[in-house]
């Protein structure tokens, strides 16, 4: 009994040591994809917020996506300036779209920029010299 | 050329890649030996400032009028209608420079966006960075109907305020205008649900012309450019 149970365990163990490496190449391949392809987890697909997109999401968010095409990159508090409305709202939406793919985010310091990216020209928000 | 008369800066530019006609209007008046396209631009080809062919010599007037050209070539209207979705952001974000180069750096008042009729990519690129969308309409009642359709759909997405202008209204219909005009704009205002800036009457005379040149600046008196310049003078209240 004793010894079918230790069997067990190293079948056991070397099912685990298995898995873990099924995972690592999967973290791999996940890892390689992102780079090469742009794909990753759903935080870092990225989807362009064209404007047949736009039709589609509710206006609160709309508005937001509005906004950053016009600022280019943003904060929270200058996306707050062009919708007039509270800091706090655009902060939940721009975090929203961020979580759905359509926005990215990048800290500067302390503040939180948000920008749409974009293969043909990168960050949108650059501006046209 | 109510709008330059009245002292303001102005911008028309052809975002119509489908069935450019800009550049056969203006053909007469274009100097410029190295032309850029708008095409050009939204293709990362050029900067913006490389687009605007400057022509207010030939239109006689001291103010500024720039326009910029989208290609009528055969292969660059092909190459417009198969874009990704990713080009068309792009597009859209170069839109919004655009507009803030014309407005802020050249000293624009207005900027005058001709787009494709329908639904194109290009048009609802063009309606999302405006302020103002007029919609230019028949009076056969199917287009009546089918501006009716898309505003339902489309009018508050953008929040940006919606005029209808009706082209080519029927002489006869134009007589009844005439006796009962606040009647019938009421009813279409009420039909399409949007205020009716203008009612233009179908003039044979400009239909027939030859479209390589400016009927304001030939023949200023015509009733068709005094009809533009009573909804011009509409359009600066807006």
């Amino acid at each position: 009994m004793i010894d079918e149970f230790k069997l067990l365990n190293l079948r056991i163990n070397s099912m685990v040591k298995l898995i873990e490496q099924v995972i690592n190449s999967q973290k791999e391949l996940l890892r390689l994809l992102s780079e090469n392809y742009g794909f990753g987890s759903f935080a870092e697909t990225r989807v362009v917020p064209d404007v047949m997109t736009l039709l589609s999401l509710p206006s609160s968010l709309r508005k937001t996506v509005l906004a950053l095409y016009k600022l280019g990159e943003a904060t929270a508090e200058d996306l707050s300036n062009e919708t007039k409305r509270l800091r706090a709202v655009e902060s939940t939406c721009a975090s929203q779209l961020a979580r759905m793919g359509y926005l990215k985010k990048k800290r500067v310091g302390r503040k939180v920029y948000f920008y749409i990216e974009n293969h043909f020209s990168g960050a949108l928000g650059k501006r046209e010299k | 050329m109510t709008l330059l008369n009245r002292g303001f800066n102005i911008s028309l530019l052809d975002l119509d890649f489908r069935a450019p006609s800009l550049f056969n209007i203006f053909g007469e008046a274009i100097k410029t030996p190295d032309l850029w396209w708008l095409n050009d631009f939204f293709n990362n080809r050029c900067r913006i400032d490389q687009v605007p062919i400057d022509i207010s010599e030939s239109c006689n007037t001291d103010r500024k009028i720039l326009i910029g050209l989208a290609n009528p070539s055969p292969y660059a209207i092909l190459d417009m209608m198969w874009k990704s979705q990713a080009w068309e952001a792009s597009a859209l974000r170069k839109l919004y420079s655009l507009r803030s180069i014309f407005l802020n750096k050249m000293n624009m008042d207005y900027i005058i966006y001709d787009t494709s009729p329908g639904i194109q990519y290009s048009s609802i690129n063009a309606v999302a960075a405006s302020d103002l969308r007029i919609v230019v309409t028949t009076s056969d009642p199917l287009d009546i109907e089918g501006v009716k359709n898309m505003l339902s759909e489309f009018h508050d997405i953008f929040e940006n305020k919606i005029l209808i202008l009706i082209n080519k209204v029927l002489p006869e219909t134009e007589r009844s205008l005439q006796e009962k005009e606040k009647a019938l704009l009421s009813q279409l205002e009420e039909t399409v649900g949007h205020p009716v800036i203008g009612v233009i009457p179908c003039y044979c005379d400009v239909l027939r012309a030859k479209r390589n040149y400016l009927l304001s600046l030939k023949n200023p008196t015509h009733p068709f450019i005094q009809k533009l310049k009573e909804i011009a003078e509409k359009l600066i209240k807006y």
